[in-house]
């Protein structure tokens, strides 16, 4: 009670202080009558006894503050005026304060904006409800759609036989979801029935009914799955997600229990997920419907989800509260050994020997299926390597900056020393001064990080408009940003503060501005050197990933891009059967062809430098069984000479090939040189999947040259092309289940650029079938560019990181030389009037600029050299530094410092040694 | 006798609170009762007096409210709060600790 009535006074002390000195006031006017009139009574004369009173009483204005500051708020009042003082004294230099601020605002803006971006792709939880209890079963993002043996064991993909199990034995999950790996490479033709909609393309994902439970999430409309939903009877039915029906829908309320035709299946919408859901994974292709597992069986066809050799889910679990995670690890492992020991697979003798191995690793799951961190992790942490790199030599031009000021302040602060401030007020009005400086540096530094992650978002994701990425800084990212301002500004308020409250006024006041001739300090000169060091391995980092960007770019790719054009359709969800197909390739390349200019359509499972891939198990028929594998396409005749491959012995796919005839298989350069002995000739010769009789399946009857496919780094890749629909006779999968059959793309070899093609295509489609959708739409040339978008977003911001560092360098090398020049003034007068060469003059001022830079060499090279290897991983063929890149950073670096050193020294020479001399 | 003691330091507190005790004071009266009961041997900086009244209200030892005196004028009464009651007792029984020990020290020389 006292103590709130206390405080009560305490803040009425600190808000209505005009009232507090005025009560005050009459307090002691009070007592000063009552000592007047006491001294009165005792015989004084009214004059005596006011004079006497107020002499007893003592200074009236120190008793007033004294009282006061007993309420404690003293502190705050000498901080206002600190700050109100700084804020002036930088307004008096606005030089210095723009370039500080400058400065910082780059370091720190630099950093927050990549911060931001690792916030928002690595470590940002999904929204859902208590992320902080979800579990991922496995610790890698393999994909998918696996069969065979692990050669590690380690498990991050499972088959619906071991969800089923763990569902049902695992009692500390209080939910346990499982999610289609892949969906995204399987896109689905929807459509709403009852209206004039055109098919489109949309994104499906396949999940387990529990999903949205396990997550804990509402619907925004309708329901979400019941129970009921997962059997595989079940009627077919879907949830919307929250974006497609606002922005396709306009939030319509009749398209809940609305039946939609999903790959020309009827589907009933009976819901809509929450707003702000984008799924289980951050991906520039979220989700447009969610799908019952079992479903997919009626609406791809896809029959292998049942088959417990094959894996092709994530788990993501919710843990009952109190469960040991050791404990749970434990079970899981052995219920997946369980599970796994029963399979085809690891039951054959071959193979029992890697049931040992098999484990899966639990992980924290509240950031859902980690896709884009497996892609960004390696370059966001180069980046902030580099942006710390940035920052480091920013803190290093603060301080600098901030020594200088503080000497150039020697006579300033030396009086107020000697007329009594005290040195401990003087230190502290200094680091308030830079510690103002640096958060006004963090302001700007905020406001550039929130352009700077727009920038680097659309860097780093280009054609991304459905990204649920916020490249707004969160809060911890402006904490993150403020707590760096102010430590810089600390950190480096203290050295000058220091060296400017152990001067003695006394000596710094007869020496002046000239105290001591050496010009700037060791510290100085040891900061710039840094500087320059640091710049150096930042410009070389940008030169190593320009020059990989480069050679990525004139890679030869073994390939022809000119005047081609890539179509992505899906006839699966079209509605076609496998056994459909035929007459449906032959009205495509047909229908294709009446199109103006179209010189060659090839039609393909998939295409060069896209991200897919489909490998098969390979044995050479008379060779001994292996666990090598290729890559394997099914290709139409034209396909080679519309992508630019050559055939460079025996022929290529033919119109010949038809289902009917015997099955044939044209090979790549590295399928010979990896699967025959060198000399020896593989046409002629057969191959299959392992297997005595499987490995005869095909005959090689040609050699292509190595087209780069799924990525332009991979080397040695061996790659197969058979006919788009041959089977081997023996195949066991009955041709209605082969989905292997779809192609996938159509490609358009024109004889010039056709600037409305995409258009045609489209027309010429939906004539053969209205849901022959065509789901993606590009020239070769952009396809092959997509590849290339993280090289040239690490190179674009390495050159940006490079030239930030070479810029700050300069500013600190002017600075020094400046600060050292001004110095000198006096000295270089003299030199001239003594008859020294204004040149001689002008040699030396930049001999001691560029010795700095010239240390910075010495020191840096070697740190480049020893470096380098850190990001070879991230680099296309190219090992070591290579000598040209090196000699550009080296004389980027030089020239910068020239040109900041010659400033200050033209000015050294160009002024009047009269009036230097006399100016003293 | 010579010229009157400067109050020990901290003491000042211990003896505002005891003079507020009995009954609520003003600042002028406060200094004048101390003088008086020491006969003239402690003697208050007046200019030491009130920051160390702001003080002990900031602690919540004392409270003051503005009150007319006997001649009808208005002053500011400081008067005893319950945890400045706990305070004076410990901070007498501290003292007496204190002085007692040093007359101990004194008589043993």
């Amino acid at each position: 009670m006292d103590r709130m009535n206390a405080l009560w006074q305490r803040l009425r002390a600190l808000f209505g202080r005009e009232k507090f000195s005025h009560d005050l006031d009459r307090e002691i006017q009070f007592h000063l009558d009552q000592q007047i009139a006491e001294s009165i009574a005792a015989g004084l004369s009214p004059d005596q006894a006011r004079i006497a009173a107020r002499k007893l009483f003592g200074n009236h204005t120190a008793t007033k503050e004294d009282a006061w500051e007993a309420w404690g708020w003293g502190w705050l009042e000498h901080l206002l005026q600190d700050i109100r003082f700084a804020l002036r004294q930088l307004k008096k230099s606005p030089g210095f304060t723009t370039t500080a601020v400058l400065t910082l605002a780059l370091g720190i803006g630099a950093n927050a904006a990549i911060f931001t971006l690792v916030d928002a792709v690595l470590m940002k939880n999904l929204p859902v409800s208590d992320p902080k209890t979800l579990v991922k079963i496995g610790n890698t993002n393999d994909c998918c759609i696996n069969s065979g043996v692990l050669n590690d064991g380690n498990y991050s993909l499972f088959s619906t036989e071991f969800f089923d199990r763990l569902r049902k034995n695992a009692s500390e999950f209080e939910d346990i979801a499982a999610i289609q790996a892949g969906f995204r490479f399987e896109p689905l033709v929807a459509r709403r029935a009852a209206t004039q909609e055109t098919p489109r393309s949309a994104v499906g994902e396949f999940v387990s009914e529990n999903y949205f439970r396990t997550f804990g999430l509402k619907p925004a409309a309708g329901r979400l799955f019941l129970d009921s939903d997962g059997g595989k009877g079940a009627p077919s039915i879907a949830v919307m997600s929250y974006q497609q029906w606002r922005n396709l829908y306009n939030r319509d309320s009749s398209v809940i229990g609305s039946t939609f035709w999903i790959n020309t299946k009827a589907v009933t919408v009976v819901g809509v997920a929450p707003q702000g859901f984008y799924g289980d994974r951050i991906s520039a292709m979220p989700p447009d419907f969610y799908f019952p597992l079992q479903s997919m069986v009626t609406l791809q066809g896809s029959t292998f989800i049942n088959d417990p050799d094959t894996n092709w889910l994530y788990l993501i679990g919710r843990v009952k509260p109190g469960v040991s995670t050791n404990a749970l690890q434990a079970k899981v492992d052995a219920i997946l050994r369980q599970t796994l020991t029963e399979t085809k697979t690891y039951s054959s003798e071959k193979y029992k020997k890697y049931l040992d191995r098999i484990h899966t690793v639990l992980v924290p799951g509240g950031t859902g299926i980690q896709e884009l961190r497996d892609q960004y992790e390696t370059n966001l942490h180069l980046l902030m390597a580099a942006s710390a790199l940035v920052l480091l030599i920013a803190c290093a031009n603060i301080a600098n900056l901030l020594l200088v000021r503080g000497m150039r302040r020697k006579v300033e602060l030396s009086i107020r020393s000697a007329i009594g401030a005290g040195r401990g007020r003087i230190v502290r009005q200094l680091l308030t001064e830079s510690v103002v400086l640096s958060l006004l540096g963090g302001i700007a530094g905020l406001a550039l990080a929130y352009f700077g992650a727009q920038l680097l978002l659309t860097l780093a994701f280009p054609d991304a408009t459905k990204l649920p990425i916020q490249a707004q800084p969160s809060l911890p990212v402006i904490g993150f940003a403020f707590g760096l301002s102010l430590l810089t500004g600390i950190l480096f308020g203290i050295a000058p503060a220091w060296i400017a409250a152990k001067t003695e006024p006394a000596e710094a006041l007869r020496t002046g501005i000239r105290g001591t001739a050496t010009g700037a300090t060791v510290l100085q000169q040891a900061l710039v050197v840094t500087q320059a060091a640091l710049s150096l391995v930042l410009l070389v980092g940008a030169g190593l990933f320009s020059q990989s960007l480069e050679k990525l770019r004139s890679a030869d790719l073994k390939l022809d891009s000119r005047n081609r054009y890539i179509a992505h359709i899906s006839p699966q969800a079209a509605g076609f059967k496998t056994t459909e197909l035929e007459p449906l390739y032959r009205s495509i390349q047909q229908q294709l062809h009446q199109l103006p200019g179209v010189k060659n359509v090839g039609l393909s499972t998939y295409t060069p430098l896209e991200d897919n891939n489909i490998s098969n198990g390979v044995q050479i028929q008379g060779q001994s069984e292996t666990d090598e594998s290729a890559s394997v396409i099914r290709v139409s005749p034209e396909y080679f000479d519309s992508v630019g491959t050559k055939v460079l012995a025996g022929r290529g796919i033919q119109i010949r090939d038809t289902s009917s005839a015997p099955p044939v298989a044209v090979v790549n350069e590295s399928f010979v040189k990896g699967f025959f002995p060198k000399g020896e000739n593989p046409i002629g010769r057969r191959f299959g999947s392992p297997g005595r009789e499987s490995s005869g399946a095909f005959e090689i009857v040609g050699v292509v040259n190595d087209t780069a496919y799924t990525s332009a780094r991979w080397k040695d890749h061996r790659m197969y092309f058979i006919a788009n629909l041959q089977r081997p006779a023996f195949t066991k999968v009955p041709v209605e289940e082969d989905l292997s059959l779809y192609a996938g793309a159509i490609v358009l070899e024109t004889q010039s650029p056709v600037s409305n093609l995409e258009e045609l295509t489209r027309k010429a489609l939906s004539q053969i079938n209205p849901n022959l959708a065509v789901l993606k739409f590009q020239t070769f040339d952009r396809q092959i560019a997509d590849n290339f978008n993280d090289d040239r977003m690490l190179a674009r911001l390495t050159q940006l990181f490079g030239s930030l560092a070479l810029v700050l360098a300069a500013i600190g090398l002017y600075g020094v030389t400046a600060y050292t020049v001004a110095r000198r003034t006096s000295e270089i007068g003299i030199r001239i009037a003594l008859g020294a060469q204004r040149g001689g003059v002008l040699a030396m001022v930049l001999r001691g600029a560029m010795s700095q830079t010239l240390i910075g060499l010495a020191i840096g090279i070697p740190v480049v050299l020893l470096c380098v290897r850190f990001v070879e991983s991230q680099l296309y063929e190219i090992k070591g530094v290579d000598f040209r890149v090196m000699l550009v950073a080296v004389a980027s670096l030089a020239i910068a410092s020239a040109f900041a050193g010659l400033i200050p020294a033209r000015r050294a020479v160009s002024t009047d040694p009269a009036q230097i001399l006399t100016a003293e | 006798m010579g010229k009157p003691n400067d109050l020990v330091q901290g003491t000042l507190d211990l003896l505002i609170l005891k003079t507020v005790a009995l009954e609520p004071k003003h600042g002028w009266a406060i200094a004048k009762r101390i003088e008086q009961i020491s006969s003239n041997v402690l003697q208050v900086q007046q200019g030491s007096l009130y920051p160390a009244l702001n003080r002990l209200e900031r602690k919540g030892w004392i409270k003051a409210k503005w009150a007319e005196t006997e001649t009808g004028r208005e002053a500011k009464f400081y008067s005893l709060t319950a945890s400045g009651k706990v305070q004076l007792e410990k901070e007498a029984a501290n003292w007496a600790r204190l002085s007692s020990a040093i007359n101990v020290i004194l008589q043993e020389s």
